[in-house]
């Protein structure tokens, strides 16, 4: 045989080789998957998947085959519409950062006209306080941050009821969490623990498993600031850099019964963003703090 | 001829690809559905000196930041069993699933998803608020803002783990090649003396990709001392964070067995609330006693003119 022949076979054979190699691999990502049973519920994994919560991904994993992970750790929500302030509409800019581990949250809100017109809340764990700029009362000099120690409870919650919250908090009450059908629609009822404790969360899911529906009901009817009703719709990736997670375009919420929130959301940064919430020198050694209501808001 | 044409065309792309192709078949050699490093076994060599030997190949799993397993590692996540994970820095439970479906991933959903799972740990570095957005921004623009996606060194810390050790008694000679991926770029060597010398005024520095490192033990603990860096680096595989020329790194380098574990604190009072440690990475010992580095192909930026979409790792 000619040995040019011979050269080009070796070289074919080769490739098919390598190729055979990464084929092999492919075969080996996926093909494990349905032999696996879900270890938890499936509403619960399915109102997961729906927003894109699980993930896992392969990439330079070798012979590695990890399980999907929540992927949702920080996130932010832009968005513009109507809210309400001791039942007073304002047009206003609405700026949520948060996360879940920690878990905390701020909430930037400019509202056109009002007389305070621009507040920042923000909680984490623990800890509430309000700043006069973001990040401020960290620094000597750069902005300040008042303790708002009685809202704690209240600003959490904002973070348990998103749509990413529900589904967390649902999973992590384990056994307690109970799934039902009413009117065709899958409804998931579970507690809230740690400063949360003694707060029952509804959850209604759509016929994609999205979370459409949450209600908030605390044990003592008088914290009605802890009694919320939030409908969420018109999912999307809203992302700028997209992840394939899924967040809703519109937030409508009535706390106590009265309406609280009507957002339509522009952009949500859902790629885990650079967000942290260190808290203040004098929150922390805040022992005692003026009145706030609800809100946090002296 | 033309088919023979085509084939040397082939087999020489086929030549390109084996080192790569080889590196990986070795770090592929552990199955797992876990992430958490293996536990050390042997003994630790120490040398005349009676310190512990770190002289070896230390291009074993655990710091390849070859893949998503290690890069979550690397980020604070511990995936535990097909059910359990949790947030190596805070102990907090992530809901994990097996996989629920035989479709595998298009390389979107898997680029998608690569770069949410670099980012769930919580174990982040705590800037000034001034540079919070900008932190942000850089990450979020880290297909053009990168310095690794341009080709230029990873500097230290990012380099993570040298994937090559010699210790002598007055000095170390690390080597980091160019691994493409999160810290990419550019082969890196350092060569640190360990004879009790003291660092030059931090005035008197020009900064560069490495820094001036000095090294000493603290008992079995190698501690690596480097200021004098210049502010062109990242410090981390991802994320955007960014650092001043007053940045001033603390490495520890920690022999078990066939295992070496490394952390690294970084002070930036320029930029940073306060110092931040890595989460620890662990590497193991290549067990081959003829070992070797292989050559690492030359860093040269192509793509990022085609780039379309802000989605990056």
């Amino acid at each position: 045989m000619p040995k040019k022949i011979i050269l080009q076979i070796s070289m074919i054979a080769a490739a098919a080789l390598v190729c055979h190699s990464a084929v092999a691999q492919t075969q080996g990502k996926t093909g494990s998957g349905a032999e696996v049973k879900t270890a938890a519920s499936g509403a619960l994994r399915s109102a997961a998947d729906a927003l894109g919560m699980l993930r896992w991904s392969d990439i330079g994993a070798g012979a590695s085959h990890l399980p999907a992970i929540d992927v949702v750790t920080t996130m932010e929500i832009f968005a513009s519409g109507t809210v309400y302030n001791a039942g007073q509409p304002s047009t206003a800019e609405y700026h949520a950062s948060l996360a879940y581990i920690p878990q905390a949250m701020r909430v930037e809100i400019t509202r056109k006209g009002a007389a305070d017109a621009h507040t920042i809340q923000t909680v984490r764990e623990n800890y509430a306080w309000n700043e006069s700029e973001i990040g401020g009362g960290l620094i000597p000099g750069k902005g300040t941050a008042t303790p708002a120690m009685p809202a704690v409870k209240a600003r959490l919650l904002q973070l348990w009821i998103l749509p990413y919250g529900v589904v967390k908090a649902a999973i992590a009450a384990g056994d307690k969490t109970k799934i039902s059908m009413e009117n065709g629609a899958t409804v998931l009822t579970f507690p809230l623990s740690g400063n949360l404790a003694g707060v029952t969360v509804t959850a209604t899911l759509d016929s994609k498993n999205l979370v459409s529906k949450v209600e908030t009901r605390p044990d003592n009817s008088a914290l009605t600031n802890l009694a919320t009703e939030t409908e969420y719709s018109d999912y999307a990736d809203h992302g700028e850099v997209l992840t394939d997670i899924k967040s809703p375009g519109h937030i409508v919420e009535k706390q106590g019964g009265k309406p609280l929130l009507d957002l339509q959301v522009k952009m949500v940064n859902a790629n885990d963003p650079y967000l942290v919430f260190p808290v203040p020198p004098n929150v922390k050694s805040a022992t005692t703090q003026a009145p706030v209501n609800s809100s946090g808001r002296k | 001829m033309r088919f023979y044409r085509q084939t040397l065309i082939a087999a020489a792309a086929l030549l390109c690809l084996l080192p790569a192709a080889a590196r990986a078949q070795e770090f592929s050699a552990l199955k797992r559905n876990v992430n958490a490093p293996p536990k050390p076994s042997g003994a630790t060599p120490r040398t005349p000196d009676g310190h512990p030997d770190l002289t070896g190949v230390w291009n074993g799993l655990g710091d390849n930041l070859l893949g998503v397993p290690n890069q979550m590692a690397n980020d604070g996540i511990s995936v535990d069993s097909e059910t359990s994970s949790h947030d190596i820095a805070t102990g907090t439970q992530i809901a994990t699933f097996p996989r629920n479906t035989t479709h595998g991933l298009n390389n979107e959903q898997a680029e998608r998803a690569a770069s949410l799972l670099r980012r769930v740990g919580s174990n982040r570095p705590v800037y000034k608020p001034q540079y919070w957005d900008m932190v942000k921004e850089f990450d979020q623009n880290a297909n053009e803002e990168d310095p690794s996606n341009n080709c230029m060194p990873a500097g230290i810390p990012r380099a993570g783990i040298p994937s090559y050790i010699a210790q002598y008694p007055s000095y170390f000679i690390f080597i980091y090649p160019g691994q493409g991926g999160l810290i990419a770029t550019q082969t890196m060597y350092r060569m640190i003396p360990a004879d009790g010398r003291k660092h030059t005024p931090l005035e008197d520095l020009d900064g560069t990709y490495t820094g001036e490192a000095i090294a000493h033990w603290e008992g079995d603990t190698l501690v690596v001392d480097t200021w004098g860096f210049n502010s062109s680096t990242w410090f981390d595989q991802i994320g955007g964070y960014f650092h001043s020329e007053n940045m001033h790194v603390t490495e520890r380098f920690h022999r078990d067995g066939n295992t070496l574990t490394w952390t690294a604190t970084v002070e930036d009072p320029d930029v940073l609330l306060e110092p931040w440690t890595t989460t620890p990475r662990v590497a193991l010992l290549n067990p081959k006693p003829d070992a070797m580095l292989p050559e690492s192909l030359p860093c040269s930026e192509r793509d990022l003119t085609h780039t379309v979409t802000k989605e990056h790792h």
